[in-house]
């Protein structure tokens, strides 16, 4: 086949045409991609830039600190360092924690482990690996990020919680840690700090403050090129406490020379302000401010003497003599007897067919309310009790506060108990036996109380009725000045007689300043008044059965009190864990006292007596006697032996 | 040798177009490499270009067609030479060290493909273009293409096909050829899958049809060459002030991705002028085959044409994330002495014949 040379070139123009066209076509096919990309989808693309090359990294807002009622700091924030890894900067994890534990002398395993446990959560959300990091841990991965070593590990400055040393009212503070998952919400975000106990728990809301946020560039390796906006956290408020911080370390002070755990709720008996609040033996709030490590955690749980038990709001114990108060109360106040009604006492008296002993062989003679109470004769004792019947015991219990919760701004409290017929019935299915209320009478028996309910029953006794709320937030700085918190309401205003009153401040007033079982809080001219009690922890025949286990079941002493007699100021309840006797308690109430008066008097402070006090030889006329059964149901008299 | 009248014959438009390309080109480099001297090797390389633009403009295309086959020879030679004595750099053998500069002869290969091959179809007597044809210029193609694909540089390589079918086609190669082909093409695609391609070489495959699938690895280059663009929108950033290539999400931002630079940093509009100024260049080289006084100058300038073009498209197709990633750079933009001197000089021949379209 021949073609012309005029063929020929058309037929190479008509090729050279169609291809032409066809890089026109493709050119405006890639303006059409180039349209979609950049104009249709503009929007798209554009957030995943700015999500490739800014981060919103959250700054920690400090939390509000805490005065004590004079303005003293008591909790205060220090600056801490964070190390964590964020792992949309990592290119190789495995690579980073070998290289970091060996940078901050840490465990790789642990390393590893903190970045499995995370795994599920999405890259951005930084690993902590160190809280509170040294110096010299910082100094290390610092200068190792500076040569792009180590790009995606993140070293944080951040406030951390500082509280007062030597644990100072640690139940009272609480501590901080991560929100957990049920705690998110409400301006809580997922490992955010918030409070777990304690105020910090309480009032978590005022004193956590509002995290800022700093939105930074970072390039492809994530370093950080520039901010483009900072929002600053927001400190939260201040708050001023009810405590005193003199008093406060007054009773942890007195306690530690005393030489045993417990617990102390000490107030103003006429508007329910805490003035000290000690649990011991307590834990180091600052153990948990940047992290509790768990072989600190589970040292605290399986602490036999379980320093992270509240005492004053947790612990229930038998209040024994103390209980003394609420029968001679209820007996005055309901009118069964006058002060001067008079039992005679010959170490013993029969109820109900049964043989009640006192605790003093050869008994007390006839002794009328006011010596009644300051010998805490347990005749006299028995027989109001039986005059009253249970339930107006109950009624009177109830009306001192020793039922139920207190009411304190504090978590987890739990419900003080004291019997009466309509609960036994609900609770076992049967009736009331008269002979229970003799056991009763005396404080024994199911009658179970916290410190702070013995604290507002003798407040309550104290203030001449009024059953007050006891409380630890005296003021709130919500940005404009301290502002008082108002005083929680009374719920049941009582006035007591006259003659009511009177006895009972006499009979107390002896039991410290005349032959009684208080002494050893005597202050001479402060009138203070008080009385002892034991809360047995095992009947004595369950002492014998659990003998040679290993447990202390030796009997907790108590002591409330109020100073002075006539207008008290300061009321509280010492509660000596397995001291056994509970004038043991008074030294320390008499320090709190004794300081409370120097302040308030300008006096220097008092200081602890050098040498412990011997320990007193004689009986114990608080110990519990033994009682005799009663009915076969009965056997549930003897608090924690039933079996 | 250069008449005065022939200056009037040069295409001063495309020219002019050319140089604009250059200047964007430089524009982007200075950007993306944050002001560093980058930008004054790319002027030194556009410099030498011209030089060369010049030289090949000079030079009567027909005399040049004539030495093609020691053209040829000579750049083979420079390609073998460099398989065994070239500068490594990235895990492949593809430059001679001058000191001063590096050369990179596969560049020229290209241009002397796309000599000899118009020289062998332009020389032919025979109408259309017959298998036996087609043999030879598949050989004569095949020398270099397996020399360069040994260094590796397939992407490269790959730049000469596109020279052999567009001058194929031109000089009038069957159209049932080209079928013929295709069908081999589709078929042989899964054997070249399961023999041919290297695995990180599949990879790249398989991100290019799923980028978020892998979005940290293979994928990352695709999924953020497409981010770059997207986020440019209408107007773009502005000048350095591109986060994706500013910031390095992108990875040799002045080198295979300067189109997405541009297009983050002046957006729809920039592309807009860069494609536009391309297509002219394009469009009026073709019109230059069309005016070519001999078959001779078409398939010359068909043959530069041809890599050029297959070069331009690939380029501002990945570099909006719509091919997978090829080190394939842009021609007159990306960064890089070897290219520009090569690809203006290609020009060079383009103008050549468009000017002596009149001269016997």
């Amino acid at each position: 086949m021949q073609v012309t040379q005029g063929e020929n070139r058309k037929r190479i123009d008509e090729r050279l045409v169609a291809l032409q066209v066809a890089v026109i076509v493709v050119f405006a096919a890639l303006g059409i991609c180039f349209w979609v990309l950049q104009i249709v989808q503009h929007t798209k693309y554009d957030e995943m830039a700015e999500n490739n090359h800014q981060r919103t990294l959250a700054l920690r807002a400090p939390r509000g600190m805490l005065f004590d009622r004079n303005g003293r700091l008591l909790v205060e924030n220090r600056h801490s360092f964070t190390i964590s890894i964020l792992r949309e900067h990592s290119q190789d994890l495995t690579r980073t924690a070998r290289m970091l534990s060996r940078v901050a002398g840490l465990d790789e395993k642990q390393v590893l482990q903190a970045i499995e446990r995370h795994r599920g959560e999405p890259s951005y959300r930084p690993i902590v690996v160190v809280e509170d990091a040294t110096l010299a841990q910082v100094a290390a991965i610092t200068a190792r990020r500076l040569d792009f070593e180590l790009p995606d590990v993140r070293v944080e400055q951040v406030p951390t919680r500082k509280y007062p040393t030597d644990a100072l009212a640690a139940h009272l503070f609480g501590y901080v840690s991560q929100a957990n998952e049920s705690q998110v919400g409400d301006g809580v975000a997922l490992g955010s700090i918030v409070g777990q106990q304690g105020i910090e728990r309480v009032y978590n809301t005022l004193l956590m403050g509002q995290d800022g946020a700093r939105r930074v560039v970072v390039n492809s390796v994530g370093r950080e090129i520039s901010t483009l906006e900072e929002i600053p956290p927001v400190q939260g408020r201040r708050v001023q406490l009810t405590i005193d911080y003199d008093l406060q370390k007054a009773a942890e002070d007195a306690f530690r020379h005393a030489g045993f755990n417990g617990a102390a709720l000490i107030m103003d008996p006429r508007n329910g302000e805490v003035l000290t609040y000690t649990s011991l033996p307590s834990y180091d709030p600052n153990d948990f401010a940047a992290g509790i490590n768990r072989a600190t955690w589970a040292a605290l749980n399986t602490d036999k003497l379980r320093p992270l038990q509240n005492r004053v709001i947790q612990g229930r114990y038998s209040p024994g003599s103390i209980f003394k108060i609420v029968i001679a109360t209820a007996a005055l106040e309901e009118g069964i007897a006058t002060p001067d009604f008079r039992v005679t006492c010959n170490g013993g008296a029969t109820f109900f067919g049964r043989y009640y002993k006192c605790h003093l062989k050869g008994g007390h003679g006839s002794v009328d309310m006011r010596h009644a109470i300051e010998k805490s004769c347990n005749v006299y004792f028995y027989t109001l009790g039986n005059m009253l019947g249970v339930d107006r015991i109950y009624k009177w219990a109830e009306k001192l506060g020793l039922a139920g919760k207190t009411g304190i701004d504090l978590p987890n409290e739990q419900e003080s108990l004291v019997p009466n017929t309509e609960w036994k019935l609900k609770r076992t299915g049967e009736k009331w036996y008269a002979g229970e209320t003799i056991s009763v009478s005396i404080g024994q028996g199911q009658v179970s109380v916290t410190p702070a309910s013995l604290a507002v029953m003798i407040s309550t006794v104290a203030n001449g009725g009024t059953r007050v709320t006891p409380h630890v937030i005296k003021a709130v700085d919500e940005g404009r000045g301290w502002t008082e918190m108002p005083t929680p309401a009374v719920a049941d205003p009582v006035a007591f007689k006259p003659t009511t009153l009177s006895a009972l401040r006499d009979g107390l007033w002896m039991v410290v300043n005349a032959a009684g079982t208080g002494g050893r809080a005597r202050i001479p001219g402060r009138d203070v008044a008080g009385k002892t009690g034991t809360a047995q922890v095992i009947s004595i025949e369950g002492r014998a059965r659990a003998r040679g286990s290993g447990l202390d079941l030796r009997d907790h002493g108590w002591f409330v009190f109020f100073a002075p007699r006539d207008n008290p100021e300061i009321a509280g309840v010492i509660f000596g864990e397995h001291n056994e006797h509970g004038y043991l308690g008074a030294p320390i109430a008499k320090h709190v006292i004794e300081t409370y008066f120097a302040k308030k008097d300008g006096a220097p402070l008092p200081a602890l007596p050098d040498q412990a006090p011997p320990a007193r030889p004689d009986e114990d006329p608080d110990s519990p006697p033994a009682l005799p059964p009663i009915a076969v149901a009965d056997n549930q008299l003897a608090v924690g032996s039933r079996q | 040798m250069f008449e005065r009248r022939l200056f009037y014959h040069v295409d001063w438009a495309m020219l002019g177009a050319i140089l604009a390309l250059c200047l964007i080109g430089l524009v982007q480099i200075y950007s993306a490499t944050g002001g560093s001297g980058l930008y004054l090797t790319q002027l030194y390389g556009i410099a030498l270009g011209l030089v060369a633009l010049l030289a090949c403009l000079t030079i009567d295309y027909r005399s040049l067609a004539d030495k093609s086959h020691f053209i040829y020879l000579g750049i083979v030679g420079l390609l073998v030479f460099v398989l065994f004595f070239g500068v490594v750099r990235g895990g492949s053998r593809r430059w001679i060290d001058f000191g001063a500069l590096n050369l990179q002869p596969s560049e020229f290969a290209k241009a002397a493909v796309a000599l000899v091959l118009a020289k062998f179809f332009g020389d032919s007597r025979r109408a259309a273009v017959t298998s036996s044809d087609l043999l030879v210029a598949g050989a004569l193609t095949a020398v270099p293409f397996l020399v360069i694909a040994r260094q590796p540089d397939l992407g490269t390589a790959a730049t000469l096909l596109p020279v052999l079918f567009i001058v194929a086609f031109v000089a009038g190669m069957p159209m049932r050829i080209f079928g013929i082909l295709a069908i081999v093409a589709v078929l042989a695609a899964p054997l070249a899958w399961t023999f041919a391609l290297q695995d990180y070489q599949k990879e790249r495959v398989s991100a290019f049809l799923d980028p978020e699938a892998d979005a940290r690895g293979a994928g990352y280059q695709q999924l953020q060459a497409r981010i770059t663009t997207g986020s440019g929108g209408p107007w773009g950033k502005g000048f350095q002030k591109g986060t994706q290539g500013q910031l390095r999400f992108l990875p040799v931002a002045h080198n295979d991705f300067i189109f997405s630079v541009l297009a983050e940093e002046h957006g729809f509009a920039g592309v807009i002028a860069a494609l536009g100024l391309y297509l002219f260049v394009i469009y009026r080289a073709i019109g230059a085959a069309r005016l070519a006084k001999d078959r001779l100058g078409a398939y010359l300038v068909l043959g530069v044409l041809a890599s050029f073009t297959f070069q331009v498209i690939y380029n501002i197709a990945m570099s909006a994330g719509l091919a997978p990633v090829k080190g394939l750079t842009l021609p007159l933009m990306s960064y890089g002495g070897s290219s520009m001197i090569a690809t203006l000089a290609g020009f060079g021949l383009i103008l050549n014949v468009r000017m002596r379209r009149f001269t016997n």
